[in-house]
């Protein structure tokens, strides 16, 4: 990868991409959670959300959860290419300038 | 534009920070029902210790409801993802029923306080193991919680320590369920 994927590359994109792959395969994860994880705000989050959910890279389902509206998203297959993708890309660009720290 | 080195080494901090406690609030989300299960398992078994103790044998139908419903959940929860059944799980049972077998073998237990005060205690190791490995730090707390209230009930209120451990180990377990889905 010569450029980093742009869609992913946006810090408040990658931490809700990082979020997701966290999870088990298939696994959901509800708006209110993935707020407080990525300590966005309510209307940047849902910004976000609809720019990786338009790139095909997470699923999003709303329902009700009894009375109240419920907001869920998933990981999609082409989110989690994407996302192994980009971390390889940080990786060489680390490994390339030899630097010997690691991430925490 | 590319990335710098330090930039990247940034980003991939980013991403283990996050992924790590996106990993700990699911496991938090995971053990909430189960900690709620066993507590009022343990409530009603502890309670009905003390105030009939002829019908010990209680603990046998509970053990097994709070075992199927357990088991239950698990499944529940593998069903919503692509998750197989892992086998360690049975097989870090039947370890830990051996090692029990063994240690009853070894050193019988010689009252029935000190029946109820170990089983706790096992818990309350089990959940601070697990808090330690995956970095829950508030699992850790329900496990040293769980041993201090054990602990201290079986040191100090002896008489008592069947309904303390029905109203304050089984409420700190319902509690403790609900502080984890709190996250």
């Amino acid at each position: 990868m010569e450029q980093p994927d742009a869609t992913i590359h946006q810090p408040l994109r990658l931490k809700i991409m990082a979020a997701l792959k966290a999870l088990p395969d298939r696994e959901q994860i509800e708006f209110v959670r993935l707020k407080a994880l990525t300590g966005a705000t309510e209307g940047n989050l849902g910004a976000h959300l609809s720019t990786l959910e338009q790139a095909g890279y997470i699923d999003v389902e709303k329902d009700f959860d009894g009375k109240k509206p419920r907001t869920r998203v998933r990981l999609a297959r082409a989110g989690r290419r994407a996302f192994e993708a980009y971390v390889e890309y940080l990786r060489e660009i680390v490994d390339a300038s030899g630097s010997t720290e690691k991430p925490r | 534009m590319p990335l710098s080195s330090s930039e990247a080494q940034a980003a991939l901090r980013d991403i283990a920070k996050t992924g790590r406690a996106s990993a700990t609030t699911y496991g938090y989300r995971q053990a909430s029902p189960h900690l709620i299960v066993w507590g009022l398992i343990w409530a009603a078994g502890y309670g009905i210790c003390y105030f009939r103790p002829q019908y010990g044998v209680v603990w046998l139908p509970l053990v097994a409801i709070g075992a199927a419903a357990s088991t239950w959940l698990g499944w529940q929860s593998k069903s919503r993802t692509a998750q197989t059944y892992d086998w360690r799980f049975l097989y870090t049972a039947i370890a830990v029923l051996a090692f029990i077998l063994a240690l009853f073998a070894v050193m019988p237990p010689r009252t029935d306080a000190e029946i109820s005060a170990f089983f706790p205690i096992l818990v309350a190791l089990f959940y601070a193991l697990v808090g330690i490995w995956t970095r829950g730090a508030r699992m850790l707390f329900a496990g040293i919680a769980v041993a201090a209230l054990t602990l201290s009930g079986y040191f100090l209120l002896a008489p008592y320590f069947t309904l303390w451990m029905a109203v304050v180990g089984g409420g700190a377990l319902v509690l403790g369920g609900i502080w984890l889905r709190s996250v």
